[in-house]
């Protein structure tokens, strides 16, 4: 009798009990350090501003931007040399990666550090150029590209490699018997890079660079709505017809056709170049071997304890939120839930809240709610959700299910969900690693993160505290993404076959 | 590697051979069609000078400041407080003209009507403390740098102890919309950009007021690389200098907006260093 009662929540060994201790732990977690955030809501009067805004997108103006073809090509020119440049790199670390701690730890570090952050260090050196651009992304790529091609590397089927002779060389091994056997998931995954390449090139236009982000930060910091309601329709339309422009033939030619658009190049100043890496970047008491100087230097550095916890609890509060808007928006988008008109509809609505830059997201609701944590949080947990959401209904249409006899309730409670529970969970804890890094993003709107701090020290042109800031940002994120992996439900994310795309991905 | 060096010296003898003078600037307000309107302003300098002459686009001061140190543009419209910073990471350069308005710039402290805040005395109003307020860009001159100063001046405290909230908006017109909103009770705006979205109807005046005008200071400037004597002829910042004094087409100075520029020199910016020291902005 006794080994038939089910265990308890607590004590059970099965998958699906894990999961849940996990995904309660979670939230338990983020319930427990909500007092922390500052949540108030403040605002009374936003309506005018928000009709405006409304107004503005229903009424695109498409004419408003000058030199838009230029900017649309130099954002698709930008996106394409990073990632190709960034493969370039990454593959060959792909097969040392496995072999060298150091390269592993060296590539964690510049995946750690987003695009715009890259793209602020670089500008001091390459001003606004093509260089800052395509090297903001090619780094961090190459980081990414290193780590998730050694996971699909791993996964090569060994049976071929077996039927070999004896006394074939390595390189011949690699062509011939190992290669083609991951060649197709190798290069869904570049595919689907470049996808997150054409979203961090319009991001690259908020710090300055002349891509579409340029014109839509301008015209919507100044409220020219109309202009800012078109570019974001522009941008929505480039990503949803990636498929249609970016194919496998019709790239490289676009590749190289961009390359007359992408000068001038920058007149590099070496004597600028090295005083910039071996002073600026370095405190000054820390160069004259003055140790006390250098303790008192690191405490002038603003509210960094409130910084790192501000950026540690947004992303808990962040990944958490997630979890619970993929849980609620998911059925959306899948098959098993109502009709074809609805599905369409909660399509779009998943795309429209995934693709939107999430400081615009922010910046929409700090005008609703005011300026707390509340807009940030709102913004991360919707477009994190939403993405995690998309991706969990596509797996969801992969599943037959196996009683038509239940209503839609039970169908998602007892049919589908047990079975992509551990799927999402996965997911979101990829995630997670990204969300912690656009905290800092959020950061350049004004919500005290590590961000805000960094944004705060290049502006006052203190390249020595914005490069600290940025090591303890890189160590937080590599922090938080061996968390996420420790606590990552392996059985199910890294079974070849149960995804359709590669394992190791972090959806951009 | 013998390849890369051939490729290198061609983009560099491509790039020193075309010796264009290259001027960026960005507008207090409405920085729609930058490059429609300052090409103008181009053509004008490059009748004046002699050279050629090309505006380049930028989106904030500290990308300006970069460009300007990076000698992408060796000429630059900066405010007074980024204009501190470029010269001083780029030794010689030199102030040589400010608007007419900039020698008597301002900041207006704005209020939403339901922030109940009483506007009688010269001074700022001292039931601001514990309302929620927004600089703008944190490089501002009048929207950051000058309204901390008179705060700290007024009240003997940082921002941070006086109000609930401090925020940066990032941009004029933007803090204008948020206090509109009411997403901020207060906030510091640049007084050229207020009266002009007064005019133009763009705020409702029935909701944010100006609660208080700060004293004047000095603002946005031309600043000049000290090297381009030696690259585009002896006496070249005079000329620049000049050019730009004897602008008066209306729709060149629409542009900045200004009503037309005046001599100044860097010791008319010595306030704003001092300031900018003081606050820990410069170092």
């Amino acid at each position: 009798m006794r080994e038939e009662r089910a265990p308890g929540l607590l004590a059970g060994d099965s998958l699906n009990l894990r999961l849940a201790r996990r995904s309660l732990g979670l939230i338990a977690l983020c319930l427990v350090l909500l007092p922390f955030a500052d949540l108030a809501i403040t605002t009374h009067d936003p309506w005018a501003e928000l009709g405006r805004m409304l107004s503005g997108l229903l009424h695109p103006d498409i004419l408003a931007t000058e030199s838009l073809p230029h900017a649309i090509a130099l954002t698709i020119g930008f996106a394409l040399w990073g990632t190709l440049l960034g493969m370039l790199l990454g593959f060959p670390l792909a097969l040392l990666f496995p072999h060298s701690r150091l390269l592993r730890g060296g590539c964690a570090f510049v995946r750690a550090i987003h695009e715009l952050f890259w793209a602020l260090l670089l500008l001091q050196v390459f001003g606004l150029s093509a260089v800052t651009a395509i090297a903001a992304l090619t780094i961090p790529y190459a980081g990414i590209f290193a780590k998730v091609y050694a996971e699909i590397l791993e996964l090569t089927p060994r049976a071929p490699v077996d039927a070999l002779p004896e006394g074939v060389g390595r390189l011949s091994r690699f062509v011939y018997a190992e290669l083609p056997m991951v060649w197709s998931r190798l290069s869904s995954y570049t595919r689907y890079r470049f996808e997150c390449a054409m979203r961090s090139s319009v991001l690259l236009g908020f710090v300055g660079l002349p891509t579409l982000g340029f014109h839509l930060e301008s015209a919507f910091r100044e409220g020219r709505y109309p202009e800012a309601g078109a570019l974001l329709w522009l941008f929505y339309l480039m990503i949803a017809s990636l498929h249609l422009w970016g194919h496998r033939r019709l790239l490289p030619w676009i590749a190289l056709g961009s390359l007359f658009l992408l000068g001038p190049w920058p007149d590099i100043d070496g004597a600028l170049l090295w005083r910039f890496v071996s002073v600026d970047l370095w405190p000054q008491p820390l160069l004259e071997g003055n140790w006390s100087g250098l303790w008192q230097w690191f405490g002038e550095i603003p509210d960094l304890l409130p910084a790192i916890g501000n950026t540690l609890l947004l992303g808990l509060m962040g990944t958490a939120g997630s979890l619970v808007v993929a849980l609620l928006l998911w059925p959306l988008a899948s098959r098993h839930f109502g009709n074809r008109p609805t599905r369409m509809a909660g399509k779009g609505v998943l795309i429209l809240m995934r693709s939107t830059p999430e400081l615009m997201l922010a910046f929409i609701f700090l005008l609703m709610l005011g300026p707390s944590m509340l807009p940030a949080w709102l913004a991360l947990s919707l477009h994190n959700g939403a993405l995690i959401a998309f991706l969990v209904a596509r797996h969801a249409d992969a599943i037959v299910p196996g009683s038509h006899a239940l209503p839609a309730s039970g169908r998602y409670a007892y049919e589908l969900l047990p079975r992509l529970y551990g799927g999402l969970l996965a997911l979101l804890f990829y995630r997670a690693e990204t969300i912690i890094r656009e905290t800092a993003l959020l950061g350049m709107l004004g919500i005290a993160t590590l961000g805000f701090h960094i944004d705060s020290s290049f502006a006052y042109m203190m390249f020595d505290q914005a490069f600290v800031l940025l090591l303890i940002t890189a160590a937080l994120n590599i922090g938080v993404d061996a968390l996420a992996r420790r606590y990552r439900p392996r059985e199910i994310a890294e079974t070849p076959g149960q995804h359709d795309r590669p394992a190791g991905e972090a959806p951009c | 590697m013998r390849w890369l060096v051939a490729c290198l010296l061609i983009l560099v003898s491509t790039a020193a051979s075309a010796e264009t003078f290259r001027f960026t600037a960005i507008p207090d307000e409405n920085q729609s069609r930058l490059e429609e309107r300052f090409d103008k302003v181009a053509h004008y300098l490059e009748d004046r000078l002699g050279v050629e002459v090309e505006y380049v686009p930028v989106k904030s001061y500290s990308a300006a400041v970069s460009a300007f140190r990076n000698d992408q543009v060796q000429l630059a419209w900066f405010g007074g407080l980024t204009g501190v910073q470029a010269r001083r990471l780029v030794p010689d350069s030199r102030a040589i003209a400010q608007g007419k308005e900039d020698a008597e710039f301002r900041t207006y402290f704005i209020a939403h009507h339901d922030s109940d805040i009483d506007t009688q005395g010269d001074d700022l109003p001292k039931n601001v403390q514990g309302k929620a307020f927004t600089f703008g860009a944190k490089t501002s001159t009048s929207g950051r740098l000058m309204p901390e100063y008179y705060i700290r001046n007024q009240f003997g405290a940082p921002p941070k102890s006086l109000f609930s909230r401090v925020g940066f908006s990032g941009d004029h017109t933007r803090t204008i919309a948020l206090v509109e909103s009411g997403t901020y009770d207060i906030g510091a705006v640049n007084f050229k950009v207020w009266d002009a979205a007064v005019a133009d109807g763009r705020v409702d005046t029935d909701k944010v007021d100006v609660i208080w005008k700060t004293p004047t200071y000095p603002d946005y400037q031309w600043t000049v690389r000290g090297d381009v004597d030696s690259r585009y002829g002896d006496g070249f910042t005079d000329k620049v200098r000049q050019a730009l004094l004897d602008m008066h087409d209306p729709e060149l100075l629409e542009s900045f907006p200004r009503e037309g520029f005046i001599p100044a020199d860097n010791d008319d910016y010595q306030p704003i260093e001092d300031v900018g020291e003081k606050l820990g902005l410069l170092r």
